[in-house]
Parts: structure tokens; sequence; C-alpha cells
């Protein structure tokens, strides 16, 4: 398992909000968006819609999914799976974890459904 | 019906697509063909900007891997349909083929809208619906030629913001001051219309009335004696509905094959999606026929829904997107009501979104430029019917995304 990276504490972000962590800080191939989910939870994205480029961080998050800013595709938080064309292919996840009041990213982690 | 034996699908746009992937998604597990003579379906947008400007590829395009096809069983044929037959439950392509289709859905679309104009026929006269159409305009143009374009809706608008990063000098006639007001409202419209001028597009209001070569090139003449020279003209002034399959099989049609509610056409074994459908309500009221991407794609989804005897999905406001010089422009809902007001939503004295609001003061219509987020909202709004403060939607600090929960 890679190592984990702190970005910061979950009051970072608010409910509703995401940030996005660059490749490079990631150590991936591509930006990773970490969501605030309206459930409380948090889940992390590759940051661009699967089907034209666009950052998910960007999108409308309502309950646990995220909605594209440009085509209006919609994701799950929680699986990455698509679930609204036009996007058909699945986001790559990757784990999060919530310690003592901080968000830890797992980068290349990937989550199959978080609780 | 609740399961048919078979479904043949006639057209592999974003409707006929979508009916199939959504049949799949919906659980439907009875052999699917989609006949279409340009093969696997792929997405019609990017044909006048990132397909066209080559950032994407025919390969990104499809709307779907290759390898979905096959592992959802479902059959794509490339071969053009020149009947169906209902009452048989089958289809026939060109080359004589015979497709089983207990039902059969009509995704056919439709084709360019022509321009009845002496010259509308030269080899120089182009116009923009499929790849290839794409592919030729592209190589027309390329190497600093003039392109001039008749019609500056959406896919004038677009591909003459593509062409002028192509190197192309760009002519644009329309015979409207503003296009795209009922699209947008006046405000939008204008400022959007404006780019096309800032950008170095020579703009033209003028309804031309013949195209001819001589030394010059290929010139438009308007109404006003006025004629613009060129190389190249794009038509791009809207679609005629593909109907001949429907017409043909004895299906009522109106601009439009007409469909009910449920998409269902006047054969209870055919349904019609997309642009070529029109929907005639219980009351006889037949409403617009709509061309946006969105409605192809749930059409589709309705279609699918109804075929497999299940709940009809609810579809929000009607929303599209048009991208050119660099912004992102989109609208949801009706920007034009017979009574009621707009209000518009400036930073630093430019108008970024316009909202119409209906005599009630409920939301109806929202357009904005760059601001994908307060149009998502506004979606929200409109369809929860919730009434709203003129004040705060014109204050381009107050959060949408507030009132939409």
């Amino acid at each position: 398992m890679s190592e984990a990276i702190n970005i910061g504490s979950v009051d970072d972000i608010d409910e509703g909000e995401a940030k996005v962590i660059s490749a490079a800080e990631a150590g991936t191939e591509d930006d990773i968006a970490v969501f605030h989910a309206e459930d409380g939870n948090f889940y992390a994205l590759n940051d661009e819609c699967t089907h034209e480029t666009a950052s998910l961080a960007d999108g409308w998050i309502e309950g646990t999914e995220v909605e594209c800013p440009v085509h209006s595709a919609k994701f799950c938080l929680k699986s990455g799976e698509a679930m609204c064309m036009p996007a058909t292919i699945a986001a790559r996840t990757h784990k999060v974890e919530v310690v003592d009041g901080d968000v830890l990213l797992y980068p290349n982690v990937p989550v199959a459904e978080q609780a | 019906m609740t399961s048919p034996q078979s479904v043949a699908i006639v057209g592999g746009g974003m409707g006929g697509f979508s009916t199939a992937h959504e049949l799949r998604h919906r659980g439907y597990e009875g052999p699917i063909t989609i006949l279409d003579p340009f093969g696997a379906p792929y997405d019609r947008p990017p044909l006048s900007k990132d397909y066209f400007l080559q950032e994407r590829s025919a390969e990104d395009i499809q709307l779907i891997k290759s390898e979905w096809y096959a592992e959802h069983n479902v059959t794509v044929l490339a071969e053009k349909v020149v009947s169906i037959h209902p009452n048989e439950g089958v289809v026939v392509t060109e080359a004589d083929t015979k497709v089983p289709g207990e039902v059969i859905v009509l995704a056919t679309g439709g084709v360019a809208r022509k321009l009845h104009i002496p010259g509308n026929d030269l080899d120089t006269v182009l116009q923009l619906r499929t790849k290839e159409d794409a592919d030729k305009l592209r190589e027309a143009i390329a190497g600093g030629k003039r392109l001039t374009i008749i019609g500056a809706g959406l896919i004038g608008a677009e591909v003459a913001s593509s062409a002028l990063k192509h190197g192309a000098s760009v002519t644009l006639i329309d015979p409207s001051e503003t296009p795209l007001v009922p699209a947008v409202g006046e405000t939008l419209a204008k400022r959007l219309h404006a780019m096309h001028t800032e950008k170095g597009v020579t703009v033209v209001r003028g309804i031309p009335t013949e195209i001819f070569v001589d030394q010059d090139g290929t010139n438009v003449r308007t109404e006003d004696g006025e004629t613009y020279a060129g190389d190249v003209v794009l038509v791009g002034i809207g679609i005629i509905p593909l109907t001949d399959l429907a017409e043909d099989a004895g299906l009522e049609e109106d601009n439009g094959t007409l469909v009910d509610e449920a998409q269902r056409t006047t054969h209870p074994n055919v349904y019609a999606v997309g642009d070529s459908s029109r929907t005639r309500l219980r009351d006889g009221t037949l409403l617009r026929r709509a061309e946006h991407w969105e409605h192809a794609m749930n059409t589709g989804k309705t279609a699918a829904a109804a075929i497999l005897g299940q709940d009809l999905p609810v579809h929000s406001a009607p929303w599209f997107w048009s991208d050119r010089h660099g912004v992102h422009v989109e609208g949801v809902g009706a920007m034009w009501t017979e009574h009621g007001e707009t209000v518009i939503r400036e930073v630093d004295g430019v108008p970024v979104a316009a909202f119409r609001l209906n005599e009630n003061g409920e939301l109806v219509g929202c357009a904005a430029i760059d601001d994908a987020l307060a149009v998502r909202a506004a979606r929200r709004i409109i369809d929860r019917k919730i009434t709203v403060d003129p004040a705060q939607l014109a204050d381009p600090t107050f959060n949408l995304k507030k009132l939409a929960k």
C-alpha cells in the first residue's frame, strides 16, 4: 500500500466541496479530487471526467454523487461508477481515511466501495 | 409487452445509443441491433469543436468503447435501413439484410437543412452533420482559406470560432441582428455575438440570395446586393427530421414522427427518439420538436423504460451548452415567457448570467457564460418550482446553490 498523504483537517473542506491534490503532490499520473460528500464522508476520484476533459472538483456534489460541470455526467463518489451518460466509463477511485480529524489520501489505492 | 423478443434500433446517434444503453442498464437481455450506415455510435457535439480541431480523434468521440457492444450483446450493423415492417417485426437494409425487431426504435435524426437559393449545390458549399462532413470542412479550409458561414446559431458560431484556430478568415452571415436570443436571452446573446467581431470574424446581417463562383472564389450575395467572397461556404441553418421510414410504414408525422410521452409512435411496437421525433400530448397539443443532445439522450432513456413496461424517468428542465471563442455557455429551461421578468447578473459590468422569472416569481429559465454551477443550481430551482428573490439572483456574490437545496 502506498503512503498516505495528509491533506489537512476535515474542516478545511466544507461539505459539498472538493480539494484538488496535484499529480505531482500525489505521485500519480492524474490530479486527484478529494470530495467532502453530503453524507459527511470523504471520497477521492481522479479529477477528470471520463467523458471529456473537465475537473470533477468543479462539479456539483449532491448526496454521494458528483455531476461534471461541463456535460452533466454523474459519478458515484463511493465507487467511481458512471451513473449517467455521456460518461460511460468509471472514474478511478483512491482510498481516503479520516484519522484524528485529518483527511488521509492513499493515492493509487482503489476503493471498491467505502462505507 | 414487458420484454420484447428483439429490439432493432435504426440510427446510431445519441438517441439510438442511449436507447440501447438504457435497455441493458434496465436489465433487458434480448438481442439488440443498432443499424447505421456510419457504424458504431459517436458523439456529435465535438464535430464543430475538438474533433474539428483534431484535439480528439474519431476513436475519442465514440460514445462507448467498442468492446462494450460485444460484452453487452449489442450488434452494430453498418447498413442503411430502407424499410421497417412493424407488423412482421423486421427491418430491411439496402443490402437486403432482414433484422428482427419485435420492437423498432427510430433514431434517424435529420439531415442538414438546405438553402433554397441558386448555387446551393456547388462543391464548395458544405454542411456539418457527420464525421465525414467535419473532415471535409477541415480539409477545405486548411492553409488560411476564407470561410463564409451562413447561419450564426450554435453550429455556425462554434465553427466560426474553431475555423479561426485553423487559421481561416471567417465571414458569418445571419438574418437576425442578435442570434440565440430565444436560447439565452437578449443580454447574453448580445455579448456572445459581439465576441465574433472581437475575435476577428466579419459579422454580416443579411439574407443570402445566391451563391456563385467567379475569379474571386465562391461568393455569397445577400438581399441588399452585397457580395462576400470566400473559398468555402458552410450552411448551418438547422436540420430536417428524417421521417421517410416512419411515413412509408404508415406512421403519423408532422415535422417529426409523432410520439406520445412514452416516445411511442402511432404503431404500438414502434418508438421514435431524438431529433426525428415530435411529441403530441394526449390533448392533441404538438410540442416544438427539440434538436438537442440532451433531448436525444433523455428520449432514448424514456423509450427504453417504456419498451420494458417500467415507470418512465422524470427529466429535468431542458438544457444545452455551446463552446466558442474560449467561453462555455449553458442554458436551461425557457428564457422566454409571455409575462415575467429577466434578471441579469453582472461581474465588473459584464453580464455573466440571465434568469427568467414567470409572473409568479418562479424561476423558469437561466443562461450563463462560464458558470456551469449557476446553471446546475438553476435547473434544480426550476425543477422544484422554487420562488426566488430577484435581488439574490442579480448578486454575483450570492451562491445559488443555497436556493437549490
